[in-house]
């Protein structure tokens, strides 16, 4: 279960006052459910996965991630709740100097998964992804594409049970955006919790899910079918 | 094992980041031929000062003009043997006659017909009673034996220089201690430049789950490995800069009983090793805390 109860955050301002970004919000999501997350830039998507890893903390209220929770988190449990939950972000974030296969086996390492382990599972997500082919090859020599792929794969190695993705279609063609979210969305048909921020409206029509639009510091829940692209 | 994973990722870090390694590890290796001087100079300026002191406070023992080289001889065996002293030597008559004559030349030759130049025995004290206070109590307890007319030594002199010993020694000492905190900086800032340049590798792993010290052990690892290379590099360096310096400067090493050069080499290995992990781990300490995800 995710949960954010009466949930405030704002902004700090060169000149030092605080912009609010969402003030006392509340939404629920189950486990193993799928919801976009839209709005304009700036709206506060980001704002909203960015609490959820706990890379930022509420000012006020509480998130709730599984088991943890961010008014009684320590600093040490933070990577333990991370482990939880795979990010895939647009600027896919690979390590330039290290093979497709590396960038997936560093995640395990990172987490402490012993050698035989990791080859077995790397091999296993990059065949999931359809990238087993091209696991000596280094993200410059891939297409964005099969780089947002092995974000996936990254994000998938240590079996999370939640997948963030922001905006994880923005860098892609309208082609390549529907096969990355098919992959999305059939991880999610396993039984993963997938939230995905985004402002791609065609995608969230061609693939209909539960859809909270944030609108004036408010999230509202919107029928996907009636966005206009 | 996930030790062996950050031992091989620091390693691997090394060809990673090359022009960054090369930079930090060049700049271990000025900071510590710097720190190394600075212990050399210190180490040195002692041995200077030892072997100057002991040259200044040498003790001279004039004896009566009736004594014989074999009264003479007897006096240089038992001072040989009196605690504090070095070694010594005699000059009779002849010898002084011989030495005015060098020092005076033609301008002496006045004074040639009669020998009237006592014999004596110069004394050289060790390094711990070259000093004021102890050439005064050697100097009563010369004067105190038998057949001895004078004891003297130049007072003025050893004053002056032992003055001047202590201000250069507190000048270097201040300077020596400006270069090496400079110098630590200087790594600090170049392993901070260094570290911040693969901020998207701490992002990455704080990203999957890695707890703070796994992300902090390879960049220690590497931090290490560094500081060891520089120390190597600034050793060699630095012995040969000695050598050469002990052919312009023989006093160098003269007092020492121990392998300078093996002790130097063991001093450089652990200050880089110090240097490389310290500044590592500040350095990525503070990226850990700074660098957001998103």
């Amino acid at each position: 279960m995710i949960k954010l109860e009466d949930v405030s955050v704002s902004h700090t301002l060169p000149n030092g006052s605080k912009k609010p970004v969402f003030e006392r919000m509340s939404i629920s999501i189950a486990r193993g459910e799928m919801v976009y997350l839209i709005g304009p830039s700036g709206s506060g998507k980001t704002t909203l996965l960015r609490l959820l890893y706990m890379d930022l903390l509420p000012e006020q209220g509480r998130v709730t991630v599984g088991k943890y929770q961010s008014d009684s988190i320590s600093q040490k449990e933070i990577p333990f709740l991370r482990r939880s939950l795979g990010v895939v972000f647009q600027d896919f974030q690979l390590l330039p100097d290290r093979t497709v296969y590396d960038n997936v086996a560093f995640a395990m390492h990172a987490t402490g998964k012993s050698g035989s382990v990791i080859q077995a599972k790397v091999l296993q997500v990059l065949a999931r992804v359809g990238l087993s082919h091209k696991r000596r090859r280094y993200p410059h020599e891939l297409s964005g594409g099969e780089q947002q792929r092995v974000v996936i794969a990254r994000a998938i190695a240590n079996e999370p049970w939640i997948m963030l993705a922001d905006e994880p279609t923005g860098n892609l063609d309208p082609a390549v955006a529907d096969d990355t979210l098919k992959l999305l969305i059939s991880l999610h048909r396993q039984g993963m919790t997938l939230i995905m921020a985004t402002h791609d409206y065609r995608l969230v029509k061609n693939f209909p899910a539960r859809t909270l639009a944030f609108m004036k510091g408010r999230l509202v829940e919107v029928e996907p079918t009636t966005l206009t692209s | 094992m996930s030790l062996t994973y950050s031992i091989k990722e620091g390693l691997a870090g090394f060809s990673r980041a090359k022009f960054a390694s090369i930079a930090t590890t060049g700049s271990m290796a000025v900071a510590l031929v710097l720190i190394g001087i600075f212990i050399l100079m210190t180490y040195e300026a002692r041995s200077v000062s030892d072997w100057l002191r002991q040259r200044v406070g040498e003790l001279e023992l004039f004896l009566d003009e009736s004594a014989d080289d074999q009264l003479g001889n007897a006096i240089y065996n038992r001072a040989l043997v009196t605690p504090g002293i070095e070694s010594a030597e005699y000059v009779s008559k002849a010898e002084a006659v011989q030495i005015f004559k060098r020092e005076f030349g033609e301008d002496g030759d006045v004074f040639y017909d009669e020998p009237f130049l006592p014999a004596s025995v110069k004394v050289r004290v060790t390094p711990q009673y070259a000093n004021k206070d102890s050439l005064a109590s050697l100097t009563s307890y010369f004067s105190a034996w038998n057949r001895i007319s004078d004891v003297v030594y130049n007072e003025s002199l050893l004053d002056k220089v032992m003055r001047n010993m202590q201000a250069l020694q507190r000048i270097g000492g201040w300077l020596g201690l400006l270069v090496v905190i400079a110098s630590i900086f200087l790594v600090a800032n170049t392993i901070r430049l260094s570290i911040f340049g693969r901020r998207l590798l701490i992002r990455t792993m704080k990203l999957v789950g890695a707890t703070d010290s796994f992300i902090r052990r390879p960049f220690l690892v590497e931090g290490i490995m560094q500081g060891l290379v520089a120390s190597i590099l600034a050793s060699t360096v630095l012995i040969i800069l000695y050598s050469l310096l002990r052919g312009f400067v023989p006093q160098f090493g003269t007092t020492s009983g121990i392998d300078l050069a093996a002790l130097l080499v063991i001093i450089m290995l652990v200050l880089g090793a110090f240097l490389g992990w310290s500044g590592s781990f500040f350095a990525v300490r503070r990226f850990i805390k700074d660098v957001y995800l998103h």
